[in-house]
């Protein structure tokens, strides 16, 4: 089920010595599930959650659904690349971080859209990201992402629907 | 697999929809679910300018194959009403939310989906995706949808990129 997928390593977009991602390989799977909210651009883990409350995951690659990317910084987090259209050159992308590892999600967001824009050649990244984090809309905009919507009730958690915004960017041709 | 299956009725089925695109008025339109493959050629059949960006499809740059995968993948609704097509998909992380379309101007035949998910999904909240420009605008706002933000270069279209707005209408349960 788990399959090792292309390895694509990628320096840090402007960031000589900064992280590189890699390929997914089937020993990365438990970077896979944590406590992130699901589908979230910036997957840190949430503290509080109930005990009982279902793990966030993502899917490992696989043969009969390829319109996905993933990627990992080995031991710290993945991002991944989701409905990936070639024709409008657009992604949806997710990531996922490890406890602790909060000390590299500039890094990585900076490596994640460099890899979207000069390896796999897309115009337009974007995510869904569920406000309430401290200083999360400073690193992502730090990252040139920018909110462009705000959606009511697009999530269910903790018992009531929140609502999510969308971020993105657009690299000029 | 080439079975077209009737749906319940909608609560409230206007008498008369109107013409949607350039076709005359049925008297006692009667909603129809289509298989993936005949949601498939039906989008590939109607007016581009109606169908573009119909759920994130685009009948223009996929054949019938890779859309009515996309369909079932996503597992997409398609409901012919009359000479309209309406399609939803319920929010995975939010089971009362359902992101809707329509390929017709006319607010009759999307307020008739709407009211169907309100009373047979439970459905609270209704959003939708529509290029800028699109001439469906019109059933969305006559729906009673509003402004949530704009996807900015999210659709390429005749040669450029162009944004797509994001709009939403709450329905009490």
């Amino acid at each position: 089920m788990t399959t090792a997928t292309t390895t694509h390593a990628t320096p840090a977009a402007g960031a000589p010595g900064g992280p590189r991602l890699r390929g997914y390989r089937a020993g990365d799977l438990p970077l896979l599930t944590g406590s992130w909210l699901p589908g979230e651009l910036l997957g840190l883990p949430v503290p509080g959650r109930p005990p009982l409350a279902d793990p966030a995951t993502v899917p490992p690659p696989a043969s009969d659904r390829p319109g996905d990317e993933l990627y990992v910084l080995p031991g710290t987090a993945f991002v991944r690349f989701t409905e990936v259209d070639w024709i409008h050159r657009r992604a949806r992308l997710e990531t996922g971080f490890a406890p602790g590892a909060d000390a590299h999600v500039r890094a990585l967001l900076d490596a994640a859209l460099g890899h979207a824009r000069g390896t796999l050649g897309l115009r337009r990244v974007y995510g869904w990201v569920t406000p309430g984090r401290p200083g999360a809309e400073d690193v992502l905009r730090a990252v040139g992402l920018a909110r462009e919507a705000r959606i009511p009730h697009a999530l269910w958690l903790d018992g009531r629907p929140v609502g999510r915004q969308i971020w993105g960017m657009c690299s000029d041709d | 697999m080439t079975e077209t299956t009737a749906v319940p009725a909608p609560r409230a089925v206007p008498a008369d929809t109107g013409p949607t695109d350039g076709g005359g008025p049925s008297p006692t339109p009667t909603p129809a679910l289509l298989t993936p493959g005949e949601a498939a050629r039906a989008l590939t059949d109607a007016p581009v300018r109606l169908t573009r960006g119909f759920l994130g499809l685009d009948p223009v740059t996929r054949n019938t194959a890779l859309l009515a995968r996309q369909i079932t993948d996503r597992e997409i609704r398609v409901t012919r009403y009359d000479r309209a097509l309406l399609g939803y998909t319920v929010n995975p992380l939010q089971p009362r939310q359902v992101m809707v379309a329509t390929t017709s101007t006319d607010p009759a035949p999307l307020e008739a989906l709407l009211d169907f998910l309100a009373v047979y999904q439970r459905a609270t909240s209704f959003v939708a995706e529509v290029p800028d420009g699109s001439p469906v605008l019109t059933a969305l706002e006559g729906c009673g949808f509003i402004p949530g933000g704009i996807l900015r270069g999210h659709l390429f279209h005749t040669g450029r990129y162009r944004d797509v707005l994001v709009l939403h209408t709450d329905r009490e349960g």
